[in-house]
């Protein structure tokens, strides 16, 4: 495949005050929704939207769209909302990463939308499933403890909708449905193309694996990205097959600006108490248990550490693997997490060489510019697109990764 | 007092899972079923009541080192599987059963379909009903340690408390606790820690009954317990002073005193 590149915002809501933030220690599930300012969120649209416009105009391929719950970090809180905009606003692929679909009771629904997406779009949609954050199982009381069987049964489930005809009978342990018979189907034949996004779950990367479907690596360092595609790998050939750079997605956290000093303070705004990062931070129960002081503590993210994480939400294995190591990898601080490469900062030049550095290691066929985030101001985000648009993508356009050329790896620029 | 004495603590292969139990004592069979921190040990409450009954102590399904059939999704289930539990170990019945929060919900339940598997029933901080008045602690929106410190009334007072829950936690220690909480979702996230038709047939029990509640409670709300007394026909309530959800270990004296002039009456 050719690689693509794709635009990625949160949108989100980024007027409260900070000292609310500060105040409660937390940006998410219980800050009061008072705090909420209807006109600002109105404008906030608006801005989102045109930029989503400007990238589409610049030449990206297509966009990525989200959904988050009782939270400042997304106002979206419908995917399929997001979705059903921007195929009428942009010009390329619209992926949807994704439905969490363990917190819907009925996943047909789920299968119908994207059908209308589809059809609606003409075949632009890739349908990406999620199991959604901790949050979102607090928000939408989705008992966390069946968390990956709900999404693997509504998986099956959409799946089957869209892959056999209906009418047909669905008893499952978590789904029942007398009559599944959509009267829409996807363009796309059999169906969209489908993604599976996380965090570095490994359980997730095997499943995906296993499915055979992109994963997308959501804001992760390289090198643990470069474990995961190892994951994937393995589990593909133990299966018999090779993926390919199709099967691997990655989204990064990116400020490209006029300068290297420009684009590192400008970046800031992508380590915000809204920011993924901190999102990603501390979330193992057990590690807060283990402490001998402090009970409920506050990341420095704005996330409550049980609430990402409720009870059978992840594994022990999850809890205190790859992403303990991440956290560890960015030392906790903005400098940290450039290092990391958890945000990817720079002029042109030195952003072009960056992201070549990352195509060789970890070879994603979807490569995700998070390119708006926290409180970056409309012209700087504005420029920053030009700049992915004008210079960076189409450096990128031609280059092979070395994981297929079998040359020397681009160096990352010091 | 200290600690004890004559228990034993095994697994055994018993109602379909490998099961924890600890035992002790000698007379009548007293049941405790315990609640959604698991069994921590083998309490004092528990040595005192076992110079009067064999007391025995069962880690239900998914808790402490018994394992976790998937198909236990409800507090229903878990109540069949107590019944299969005791015809298993050859329990003679009817028996004293003691439950404590959660698994006060579980006996509850058990009574009111199985009347004679019980002699008398003691519900202690129980689970089960929705309160007239106040909410049911949101377990789920703290931590693990903080949700132990809430269900006592002064925790840095209370030996028990310290030996099992203030304590610094080993890794282990820490994920069985994750464990207990994970169990607890599974079969009483929605609704709550409450059921829709407990209430309704409360009535149907017909076992003498004692409600017991922590004074200090602030984990179910006393209304909860006033439930359980003015449904049940056989019901009196005792409350015990200082004493938050966990009576039995922050006030053990007071606690094993009311049970066992309950029991032996």
């Amino acid at each position: 495949m050719k690689r693509q590149f794709f635009y990625f915002s949160e949108m989100g809501y980024n007027a409260y005050p900070i000292e609310a933030a500060e105040k409660y220690g937390y940006t998410n599930l219980m800050f009061p929704n008072s705090i909420f300012d209807r006109e600002k969120a109105r404008d906030l649209w608006q801005m989102f939207l045109r930029e989503h416009e400007y990238a589409s105009e610049l030449g990206f391929d297509g966009a990525v769209c989200n959904e988050h719950h009782n939270t400042v970090l997304s106002m979206q809180e419908s995917v399929n909302i997001s979705a059903a905009v921007l195929t009428q606003r942009i010009k390329g692929t619209v992926a949807l990463v994704g439905n969490p679909i363990p917190i819907h009771d009925n996943p047909v629904r789920v299968a119908e939308e994207i059908a209308m997406l589809d059809l609606i779009s003409g075949g632009r949609i890739i349908s990406g499933f999620v199991r959604g954050g901790g949050v979102e199982q607090l928000s939408t009381n989705a008992n966390p403890a069946y968390n990956r069987e709900r999404f693997e049964e509504a998986f099956q489930l959409i799946k089957k909708a869209w892959t056999e005809p209906g009418p047909f009978r669905w008893e499952g342990k978590h789904y029942h449905l007398r009559v599944v018979n959509p009267w829409q189907l996807p363009l796309q034949k059999p169906h969209p193309p489908i993604w599976a996004a996380g965090i570095l779950s490994p359980e997730t990367v095997r499943w995906s694996a296993k499915q055979r479907i992109t994963y997308l690596v959501l804001g992760s360092a390289l090198d643990a990205t470069a474990e995961c595609r190892s994951i994937y790998h393995e589990v593909a050939q133990a299966d018999g097959w090779t993926p390919g750079p199709e099967h691997l997605g990655y989204l990064l956290h990116t400020c490209v600006m006029d300068t290297d000093e420009q684009a590192f303070e400008m970046g800031r705004h992508h380590y915000g108490i809204s920011s993924g990062i901190g999102r990603t931070g501390v979330s193992a129960s057990s590690a807060s248990l283990t402490q001998s002081t402090g009970s409920a503590g506050v990341t420095s993210g704005g996330a409550h550490p049980e609430w990402a994480s409720p009870p059978g939400y992840m594994t022990r294995a999850a809890r205190t693997g790859a992403m303990v190591k991440q956290r560890r990898a960015s030392e906790g601080t903005y400098e940290g997490a450039n290092r990391a490469g958890l945000i990817v900062t720079g002029g042109s030049k030195t952003i072009i060489q960056k992201f070549k550095h990352i195509i060789d290691r970890a070879d994603p066929g979807y490569l995700v510019f998070w390119a708006r985030e926290g409180k970056k101001p409309h012209d700087a985000t504005m420029r920053g697109i030009e700049l992915l648009g004008k210079e960076v993508i189409p450096a990128l356009r031609g280059h092979e990764s070395a994981l297929v050329t079998g040359k020397e790896v681009t160096p990352w620029p010091q | 007092m200290a600690a004890v004495s004559n228990y034993s603590e095994q697994l055994i292969e018993a109602a379909g899972i490998q099961v924890q139990i600890r035992r002790g004592g000698r007379g009548p069979t007293l049941l405790v079923l315990h609640g959604e921190f698991g069994v921590p040990g083998w309490l004092d409450a528990y040595d005192q009541l076992a110079r009067s009954f064999d007391v025995i102590v069962p880690s239900l399904p998914g808790f402490g080192a018994s394992t976790r059939p998937d198909w236990i999704m409800g507090v229903h289930d878990l109540a069949a599987w107590v019944t299969w539990f005791a015809r298993d170990l050859q329990i003679a019945t009817p028996l004293n059963v003691i439950g404590f929060s959660l698994g006060g919900w579980v006996a509850a339940e058990l009574a009111t379909v199985a009347p004679q598997f019980f002699k008398k029933l003691v519900l202690v901080g129980a689970m089960g009903v929705k309160p007239e008045a106040g909410e049911i602690f949101d377990y789920f929106l703290e931590s693990g340690k903080t949700g132990h410190r809430r269900a006592f009334h002064q925790p840095d007072q209370c030996v028990e408390f310290a030996r099992y829950y203030g304590k610094e936690m080993s890794v282990d220690e820490a994920e069985q606790i994750e464990q207990h909480r994970e169990m607890t979702c599974r079969i009483a996230w929605k609704p709550y820690m409450h059921s829709l038709t407990l209430p309704h047939l409360l009535p149907a029990i017909a076992t003498p009954t004692l409600v017991v509640w922590g004074a200090h409670d602030i984990i179910t709300p006393l209304s909860s317990a006033n439930i359980y007394q003015c449904s049940i026909k056989d019901a009196r309530i005792v409350s015990i002073d200082h004493a938050g959800h966990m009576p039995e270990m922050e006030q053990s004296a007071a606690f094993v005193q009311a049970v066992r002039g309950f029991l032996i009456d």
